[in-house]
């Protein structure tokens, strides 16, 4: 009885900490649907994060990168797979991404870029002209991809006062200061 | 001018004494709709008239004012991401092009029942079942954001059974550049000079033969309406390269270069070196701005009720040296060297009323050769024609049209054409429709002719 009350009196003075969230919906204006806009927090002052060892990953299907657009944090390397029967190319024409060439490769193989710093990266492949991705370099961890409804979710985020911006591969930038407070609810309308 | 004659068939009547039987083509466009999953009324106050926002669409190189992605139901196919614009030119300018096959037909049945009076006073009665009088294939679609085509083949039955196709325009336009003050039309296309008054975009089966049929060449100048149907007043269609755009919403102009009078006898399209050209620039008062915009403008529901004036002024020069009209009958040929026509225009849209029409004046320098090519005179005629239409949509299913045109021809011994056409349309569908057309020479009471028609699109 004791052990379970010192565990409960211990969530609630962590709570505070831990429990914030962001929710809301993302309304686009001028596209098909609201998805692939990517909801982050802006820099935090005073506050870096490391970069993870887990390498994130794009997979090339259906002559398509998918997912088409991918939020990570600086300093994370991405693996590009390339699941079709026919050969891939990844390049990206952004400075911010060192304009940076991985050849081409053929099905099952993987090729891996390191994404340095932040950077809204288009994804091209110089093989199928018609294929697009987008990689999202942030400064911080907490950021979610819209649905198709717009709806999005950033979890365990530290209460306290942030900028959230919303970026959307062909849509004008939107942010906003936010507090958050524990489940926070916070909504933005985007367009061209 | 598009004018590729043949030479024999240059013969003008005497007069006009002769009602022609030649009619517009149809014209709609369903593979728009089809992209945009909208109806024909979307554009059309009843095909092929466009309504205010279909002049804006047409204007806009087939996008939809302020267009957006959601807009398109059938996606384009890519051509190339967006992001590949970074690129250029270590890469192709990234492009789209229709998701479907960009085709629609246009299919038109006529009962025409003419009366005519020949040379010698006698009557003709024709009354023939067309079915079908023409057939028209239509590709029209976007590649890309700046650039769109429009494309229409004509299949028509002759009288003799034979038919004929003729690839009547096919243009390539690039644009909207600043705006939408820059746009460019190169192929064989419906001149903008004519925008409003074309067949393409009459609401009546007849087109306006006193503006478009109308030759004016003759031994003392033009008599009459070209026993083809197509006379050299004004083009129709043109071959040649277009600039167009609409500036401040409601400022129209446009310029063109194109192919005069041919073909010429070496075989080119056109007879001499030397290229017509036009211009015209037209300001609109009211209602919805040419490009679409709506900004402080409050429109009706109804899409084809507007209160609005459009007015403009319109100019063509062309030069026919080296093409021979023969006139066998005295042995001579004749060119005409020099000619130009200035106009006016000008729309009333007043609720369910549409009233428009054209004063034209033309000036043409005959050059007059014997049989061993010598000039034998020169002279200068003047014509001017003139007509004025009013379309009434009593209710959107019915819709009539009433047109009193009128040319005085160069040969000052000639009186005055005049005619009177009527038209009444029944919208079975948006798509579908039955016209009731009656068209009469005000000079000559046994010149009419009654036509039933019937036309559909998909």
């Amino acid at each position: 009885m004791k052990r379970a009350l010192i565990v409960v009196i211990a969530a609630v003075i962590a709570a505070p900490l831990f429990a914030g969230d962001i929710h809301g919906k993302v309304v686009a204006h001028g596209v098909r649907n609201s998805e692939d806009a990517v909801v982050y927090v802006d820099k935090i002052a005073g506050k870096t994060f490391p970069a993870p060892a887990e390498h994130a990953k794009i997979d090339q299907k259906s002559m398509r990168f998918n997912p088409r657009v991918l939020p990570v944090l600086e300093g994370t390397t991405v693996d590009f797979l390339n699941s079709d029967a026919v050969l891939h190319n990844v390049f990206s024409p952004d400075s911010c991404a060192d304009r940076f060439n991985l050849g081409t490769w053929p099905q099952g193989q993987i090729k891996s870029f390191t994404f340095k710093k932040e950077c809204f990266a288009s994804l091209l492949c110089k093989v199928h002209p018609e294929m697009e991705g987008f990689v999202v370099v942030l400064p911080t961890p907490y950021f979610a991809v819209t649905a198709a409804d717009g709806s999005f979710h950033i979890k365990d985020l530290p209460d306290g006062n942030y900028t959230v911006k919303v970026w959307h591969p062909k849509l004008k930038m939107a942010l906003k200061s936010i507090v958050v407070k524990g489940a926070t609810i916070a909504d933005f309308e985007i367009a061209k | 001018m598009s004018m590729h004659r043949r030479r024999s068939g240059l013969l003008t009547l005497l007069a006009g004494s002769m009602l022609l039987l030649f009619s517009v083509d149809a014209r709609a466009i369903p593979a728009f709709a089809r992209k945009y999953a909208t109806s024909c009324q979307t554009c059309h106050v009843g095909f092929p008239k466009l309504n205010p926002f279909g002049e804006a669409f047409r204007l806009n190189g087939y996008h939809l004012p302020k267009e957006t992605e959601e807009q398109i139901k059938i996606p384009q196919v890519s051509l190339g991401a967006d992001a590949n614009k970074k690129m250029f030119p270590r890469t192709m300018w990234p492009s789209d092009l229709p998701g479907q096959v960009p085709l629609a037909l246009n299919v038109k049945m006529a009962s025409v029942y003419a009366s005519s009076l020949d040379d010698t006073g006698r009557t003709l009665i024709k009354n023939d079942f067309q079915f079908p009088q023409e057939a028209n294939l239509f590709a029209g679609g976007t590649l890309g954001e700046r650039m769109s085509f429009l494309g229409e083949v004509t299949w028509a039955e002759n009288p003799d059974g034979s038919s004929s196709t003729e690839l009547e325009r096919l243009h390539l336009a690039i644009g909207p550049f600043a705006d939408h003050l820059v746009n460019f039309k190169v192929g064989k296309f419906a001149a903008d000079l004519n925008d409003g008054f074309h067949e393409m975009w009459l609401s009546t089966d007849n087109g306006i033969d006193t503006l478009f049929a109308f030759n004016p060449v003759g031994l003392n100048g033009g008599t009459g309406l070209a026993e083809d149907g197509g006379g050299i007043a004004l083009p129709g269609d043109v071959k040649g390269i277009e600039i167009y755009g609409v500036g401040a919403h409601r400022f129209f102009y446009t310029a063109g270069v194109v192919n005069g009078l041919g073909p010429s006898a070496s075989g080119s399209t056109d007879a001499n070196a030397s290229k017509d050209l036009y211009a015209r620039a037209d300001y609109k008062l009211g209602g919805m701005g040419l490009d679409g915009d709506t900004t402080g403008v409050t429109l009706p529901p109804e899409n084809w009720r507007e209160h609005s004036l459009r007015v403009g002024v319109l100019g063509y020069r062309g030069n026919g040296k080296g093409f021979d009209f023969p006139f066998e009958d005295a042995g001579v040929t004749i060119q005409d060297r020099n000619f130009t026509r200035a106009g006016v225009y000008a729309s009333w849209m007043f609720n369910d009323l549409n009233i428009f029409g054209v004063a034209l004046s033309g000036r043409d320098k005959l050059d007059t050769f014997d049989g061993e090519g010598a000039l034998v005179n020169s002279a200068s005629h003047t014509f001017r024609s003139w007509f004025v239409q009013g379309d009434y949509v009593f209710v959107p299913p019915l819709q009539g049209s009433l047109r009193y045109e009128s040319v005085r021809p160069g040969d000052t011994e000639v009186r005055t054409l005049r005619f009177l056409n009527a038209s009444l349309a029944y919208f079975a569908y948006a798509n579908v429709k039955a016209m009731l057309e009656y068209r009469r020479d005000l000079n000559e009471a046994k010149n009419y002719q009654l036509a039933t028609i019937l036309r559909f699109a998909f």
